[in-house]
């Protein structure tokens, strides 16, 4: 654990649930990714995941419980639904690292850019990233700078926008009987 | 996409030492310069629709004779859209979808997210269906090492192994329809729980199974190590080394068969593994018989599993199946005629569904192609805001063109059939 | 042959509706009796449709366990599976390269209506891309069910009615 506070471009580490997860600066991501592997032997990448935070913090769905959990002995938590807690940016990139020996670790190296915005790819770091950020990219929009085949891996070639991104609408198309027409 | 930016610093070298995963582009084999001059260099589609491809997944390769000399994998033909729709129902409605992700794994895929689900509510699991759970988490892995034992030995030209595979996989499917009442995709797991009780006659005819099984991989054993077509088509083809294998992000039996001790069951354990003794068999070669190997002595590793959990199932008779948490779990009916807060309680479950507390969750599990993760992001609602699923075949897909280099057309074969693919898994 | 089973029962039916010349049923009974499948596998379908194959739900019985990978030599396609928007020109293609007669069965929730993916990436149905012969819904359906839907499809032939692009109905 004291080991993260010298991650380069380190922001904020958060401990929930069990799991880790290291907020740094979107610029340095690079740098940070590298320590990891280097310094602190996070050799294998498990997963690259993104998140699109469009509309987080609206009334969170229904009215039984709030966002922070549900305890009878703590008043205002199962009553009328409150607001979620705002995100700093719209989207988030989560790389779930692991460090692959006989006592192994997890952590979530986390950042956050808005639309528009890069992140540099870490291709060189876990050839792993390869198709993930790919994916990323191609569900999410997330530009990851110095990728070396930057193309779509799951939609057609020529698909144009987003699909995961929360402004992309769900498509198919309205089943009868089912209230959705 | 912009050029690259020359102020993301990344220190360090490149690629390693000593690794054969191509450069700049690690799942794309190039063709070299002074190969294409040479002209003899074809281009050829394993389209998505080849018998041998295990699913939808397009592989072009640049051959020169029968060797291959560049190879990039194109995917997404299957694609299927789960994490968006998922977004679209509510948790309870959600779970009904990951178990086709992974259409032969699919116990297995619906536990990865309950798991993530359980996690955030925080909800306790009674132990007997935490004991159901393993039973049956390890009779999907042996399905689908037989599905796979029989598909390679069919591509192969050991094709009587698809046969008894087959046979065999359809007793699997017996227990799986006695207990969830279908054959595949049961949606048996629940937060909190299982959704129903085990029926009693299924510890019995699960150990009949076992049973009668626990021969029959000696049968395949003799089928496949003995046979020499499976040998010469296996023996050192396909050889990827512990590093690189890290590199590439394999895992499960990818990663056991080339000198890695590791899987998750035995590492991190979740459910009641730290409880049961079992093997992990770890294999040095690398190659695709070694990869054979593992998972051929990984469905005897299975049956050890599934037998001591079914003795564990058998103590626990009568006790309860799924948590008693009424803000998730539906009250048991009787309760319903005479408590007003199990009839409300039941109201808001089945109408908006239970609401999971905000969070974000990364699972990971031993699944039969390796770690299957689930990462769930919560706002607290009754839906789920983000589901991501991490599958091992997309990246053994990725890693196929490192594996391929300087063997033939027939050696692709064996190669993409020991990786033990899937395009459901892959595309998601 | 005691009294007519229920096969003969639905295909005299059928009959009654279609009015074919004995050489015409001749030529039916031979193409339902080897009418072999293309390997159109996509999904989990494709797993039961390979149980069917299996010892125990036994396909081979009617002749079919010869699944051609080749478009050119096979008569049926089954479509067992999801189909991504990415996958409908493979998929055209090969029900383009089939030679007439050819049969389509959309096997299974996805192929005929788009299942439960509502959503972006699947095609909600495969009638829309290629004429569908019969329909089997499940999700997978069980091996018996494909069997039932390849024994109605065999009633069909027998009884001589035309294969699914030669009506005017639908929408190819």
């Amino acid at each position: 654990m004291s080991g993260y506070k010298q991650v380069p471009g380190l922001l904020e580490v958060n401990e929930a649930l069990g799991e880790t997860t290291l907020v740094v600066e979107r610029e340095g991501l690079a740098e940070a990714a590298l320590y990891l592997r280097d310094e602190l032997g996070f050799n294998y990448l498990a997963d690259v995941a993104g998140a699109d935070y469009l509309g987080w913090g609206g009334e969170v769905a229904g009215s039984w419980g709030s966002a922070e959990g549900r305890d009878l002995n703590v008043p205002y938590t199962l009553g009328p639904s409150l607001v979620a807690k705002p995100k700093p940016k719209r989207f988030s990139v989560s790389y779930h690292l692991l460090a692959l020996r006989d006592d192994p670790v997890r952590v979530r190296l986390q950042a956050w850019l808005d639309d528009g915005e890069e992140v540099a790819t870490v291709v060189e770091i876990w050839p792993t990233a390869d198709w993930l950020e790919r994916e990323v990219y191609d569900l999410m929009g997330i530009v990851f700078a110095g990728h070396p085949n930057p193309v779509r891996v799951l939609m057609p070639e020529d698909w144009e926008g987003h699909p995961l991104r929360k402004d992309y609408p769900i498509g198919g198309e309205p089943v009868r009987f089912s209230g959705e027409e | 996409m912009t050029a690259a930016r020359t102020d993301f610093v990344v220190r360090g070298p490149a690629l390693y030492e000593g690794t054969k995963i191509p450069s700049p582009i690690p799942s794309w084999l190039q063709v070299p310069e002074a190969r294409r001059e040479t002209g003899n260099v074809l281009q050829v589609n394993f389209g998505p629709n080849h018998p041998s491809t295990h699913g939808v997944l397009r592989l072009v390769v640049d051959l020169d004779g029968e060797e291959i000399v560049g190879m990039r994998a194109v995917i997404g033909y299957l694609h299927t859209g789960f994490e968006k729709s998922m977004e679209q129902k509510s948790w309870w409605k959600a779970i009904n979808y990951p178990s086709r992700i992974d259409y032969l794994a699919t116990f297995q895929n619906e536990l990865v997210f309950v798991l993530a689900i359980e996690k955030l509510l925080g909800i306790e699991v009674p132990p007997k269906a935490t004991w159901v759970r393993m039973a049956l988490s390890e009779l999907n892995r042996i399905h689908s090492h037989l599905i796979w034992l029989g598909t390679m030995g069919l591509e192969l030209g050991v094709q009587s192994m698809y046969m008894y595979c087959f046979d065999q996989r359809e007793r699997v499917l017996d227990l799986f329809e006695m207990v969830t009442g279908v054959r595949v995709h049961g949606r048996y797991c629940q937060a909190g729980g299982l959704a129903e009780d085990i029926p009693p006659a299924f510890v019995d005819e699960a150990r009949s199974f076992c049973r009668k099984f626990e021969p029959m991989i000696g049968e395949y054993e003799r089928l496949t190590w003995q046979n020499k077509m499976w040998q010469r088509r296996t023996e050192g083809i396909g050889v990827v080394s512990a590093e690189d294998a890290i590199r590439l992000g394999l895992s499960g039996p990818n990663l056991r068969a080339s000198g890695l001790n590791w899987d998750i069951r035995r590492s991190e354990p979740y459910l009641f593994y730290d409880q049961v003794e079992f093997d992990v068999p770890v294999y040095e070669q690398g190659d695709c018989d070694a990869r054979a190997r593992v998972r051929i002595d990984e469905m005897r590793e299975s049956l050890r599993i599934a037998e001591q959990s079914l003795d564990k199932i058998e103590q626990l008779a009568g006790e309860p199946w799924i948590s008693d948490d009424r803000k998730v779990v539906l009250p048991p009916r009787e309760e319903l005629q005479t408590s007003m807060e199990s009839l409300i309680h039941h109201f808001k479950i089945v109408s908006e569904g239970y609401r999971v507390p905000a969070g974000e969750v990364y699972v990971a599990i031993e699944g039969p192609r390796g770690e299957e993760g689930c990462y769930v992001v919560s706002d607290g609602g009754a839906k789920p805001w983000r589901v991501h699923f991490r599958a091992p075949s997309f990246l053994a897909i990725a890693a196929a063109p490192t594996l391929c280099q300087e063997h033939l057309i027939a050696d692709l074969i064996a190669i993409s059939a020991s990786l033990d693919t899937l395009m459901g898994d892959s595309d998601r | 042959m005691e009294g007519a089973g229920a096969f003969e029962q639905e295909v005299a039916q059928l009959e009654k509706a279609v009015l074919a010349t004995t050489l015409d049923k001749a030529i039916s009974w031979a193409q339902t009796h080897s009418m072999w499948p293309d390997t159109f596998g996509l999904a989990c379908c494709a797993i039961e449709m390979m149980a069917v194959t299996g010892p125990r739900y036994d396909l081979a019985r009617f002749g079919m366990e010869a699944f051609r990978n080749s478009p050119r030599q096979a008569d049926l396609m089954i479509v067992s599976g999801r189909v991504s928007h990415k996958m409908v020109p493979p998929l055209r293609q090969i029900y383009d390269q089939m030679l007439e007669p050819k049969w389509v069965i959309a096997m299974g929730a996805c192929a005929s209506s788009g299942g439960m993916f509502a959503n972006y990436a699947i095609l909600q149905g495969v009638d829309r891309v290629v004429p569908v012969d019969v329909y089997v819904p499940g999700c997978p359906p069980r091996p018996e069910g494909l069997m039932e839907g390849i024994i109605r499809l065999h009633e069909r032939v027998i009884a001589g009615v035309p294969p699914a692009y030669e009506m005017n109905e639908g929408i190819c």
